[in-house]
């Protein structure tokens, strides 16, 4: 016998199948990341490190030196982060395996949602350990408003995933791929004043920093620590729109799949 | 069940498709043959709807290929799978990925795994496996929902004795429930043993199609004497049987060496498959 009748589920049916399905993919990709966790791990642990020894430096050059160095390397090594999320897709190329999935019943939104959601809750979950690190050992106050807080970091690891998933669509090898994020996070996190304070920062690039993704991450996560909302909603206002036009781009990219020549 | 007509696909200068028709029967097993780059995959590709042709109509069951989505089992010609997944993780995943649940899944788990002989590696992770292994996995992730329409791009490429065998019974006993399956290969001894209807493909087109023994029929054999053991008389001819009594007849001096050539499967492949380039 075989399963192909011509059956069509109702809405409510529909969807059971399709949160099935897409928890099938979140389960695999979950396994993937859990059996390969070492850039995770030390994008974890490599601005833990650095928090500690660089902030009594913070402290005594700028003002409010503990929420800075906090946030900064935070966005710093959440931006080193979208290399995460440009791997696993693309490693879904280089594999062949993302048309296999385009074959199978589940349609490409359920392939994106399956495939980015692991990776976004990892991204989450390296924010919120590095500032629950930042609160119990660096000394940064415990924020007021936390679902503020939660709210940016979702904001913000949207945005990182969004353009990871955009990378991952357009190169064509592993190595564009981390020129592009190793030298685009740097310049990106720096410039938005995530290593160095922007004030310390010369003229020029006080003024690029307004065209930085990180300058707009570091301006919402500072206010969001601060209890400011209304401070927090441009920024976000911002990120979101960055991270909609990226996403976008990446959905439609990835849906069309690449053919053959697709890598190096 | 599967229909194409005069499919057109082009790569810059490549013509890779150029006119490709091939229909295919619910419960019919058609092996594509035909040189390498004859077009073979790109057909498979399009059915499966990885890509587009330029010109040209597809029907699956009726539909197109984009209204087709997981009806169509497609093993592809390389292997695609996740390295640090195991195998019956693979399993799980393209199952639950068609829809099957809980005892269905593990049905059709089990069932393929004794089929294709994964028992001895299922809980192993696909990069750690032999080549024939892993194309036993993939053969099963594509096999696992009983789709209508099977696409099993060259199943067999790099497999053993045992592995060819499985696989061999696994496609018949589909073609059996009804399945239609485009079944590519470079070794013609499988499609005689599939008894599957042989469509040669050559530089984008098919250019002949038909059982083994109609396709067969009409190549030249070869009849080859020896007179004295020195004196030899080879003879091309359509009808091998008929010629060697009409020569034998005809012949005035002892004969060392009587040689009879049939038409073999690779006079026909030699005959219909080569590339216009080579
Ligand atoms: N993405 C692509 N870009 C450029 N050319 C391509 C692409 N895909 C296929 N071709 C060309 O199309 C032709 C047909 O290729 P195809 O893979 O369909 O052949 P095939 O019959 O499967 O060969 P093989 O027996 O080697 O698997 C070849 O000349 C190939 O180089
Ligand atoms: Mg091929």
């Amino acid at each position: 016998m075989l399963l192909d009748t011509g059956y069509r589920p109702g809405p409510t049916a529909a969807l059971r199948e399709s949160l099935y399905r897409i928890r099938a993919l979140a389960n695999n990709n979950t396994l993937i990341r859990l059996r390969d966790p070492g850039q995770t791990i030390s994008y974890v642990v490599m601005p833990m490190v650095l928090m500690l020894v660089l902030e009594p430096l913070y402290v005594r050059a700028v003002e409010g030196g503990t929420t800075k160095v906090v946030t900064g390397l935070l966005v710093m090594f959440s931006v080193f982060a979208i290399s995460i999320a440009g791997n696993a897709i693309l490693a879904e190329r280089t594999w062949k395996t993302w048309d296999r999935l385009r074959v199978s019943r589940a349609p490409a939104a359920e392939l994106l949602i399956g495939k980015t959601l692991p990776i976004y809750l990892v991204m989450v979950a390296q924010q919120t350990i590095l500032l629950v690190y930042g609160c119990l050992v660096i000394g940064l106050p415990i924020p007021g408003n936390i679902p503020l807080v939660l709210g940016s970091i979702l904001v913000w690891a949207f945005t990182l995933l969004a353009i990871g998933a955009l990378l991952a669509a357009i190169v064509r090898s592993h190595g564009e791929l981390s020129v592009i994020t190793d030298v685009g996070a740097l310049t990106l996190s720096s410039l938005g004043g995530a290593l160095v304070p922007l004030s310390l920062m010369p003229e020029w690039a006080q003024a690029a920093a307004h065209l930085s993704p990180g300058y707009w991450a570091l301006s919402m996560l500072q206010a969001a620590v601060a209890g400011d909302t209304a401070g927090t909603m441009l920024p976000a206002a911002i990120l979101l729109g960055i991270a909609l036009v990226c996403g976008a781009f990446a959905i439609r990219r990835l849906t069309r799949g690449w053919g053959r020549g697709g890598l190096l | 069940m599967l229909q194409a007509i005069d499919l057109v696909k082009r790569y810059g200068p490549v013509l890779a498709l150029d006119g490709f028709s091939l229909s295919v029967a619910a419960g019919e097993i058609v092996g594509l043959v035909g040189h390498n780059g004859a077009g073979k995959t790109t057909f498979v590709e399009i059915v499966s709807y990885l890509i587009r042709q330029d010109s040209g109509h597809v029907t699956i069951d009726g539909r197109p290929p984009s209204a087709s989505r997981g009806r169509v089992g497609v093993a592809p010609q390389h292997i695609a799978l996740y390295p640090s997944v195991t195998v019956r993780e693979h399993l799980n995943l393209f199952g639950k990925l068609s829809g099957l649940r809980r005892a269905a899944l593990d049905s059709a788990i089990e069932e393929l795994t004794v089929a294709l002989r994964l028992g001895a590696f299922i809980d192993r992770r696909t990069a750690a496996l032999s080549g024939g292994q892993q194309r036993r996995v993939q053969a099963a992730t594509a096999l696992i929902n009983r789709p209508g329409l099977l696409l099993l791009d060259e199943p067999t490429a790099g497999a053993d004795l045992e592995t060819r065998e499985a696989m061999l019974d696994v496609v018949k006993q589909r073609a059996g429930d009804g399945a239609a399956i485009v079944y590519t290969t470079h070794y013609l001894p499988e499609l005689v043993e599939l008894q599957a209807t042989i469509a040669v493909a050559r530089n984008g087109k098919i250019i002949a199609r038909g059982t083994y023994d109609e396709l067969v029929d009409g190549l030249p054999g070869e009849v080859r004497l020896i007179h004295d053991n020195e004196e030899e008389v080879r003879v091309s001819t359509t009808q091998p049987a008929a010629t060697l009594i009409d020569l034998l007849g005809r012949a005035e001096r002892p004969i060392s060496t009587i040689e009879v050539y049939n038409p073999s499967l690779d006079d026909l492949y030699r005959s219909l498959a080569v590339s216009d380039a080579s």
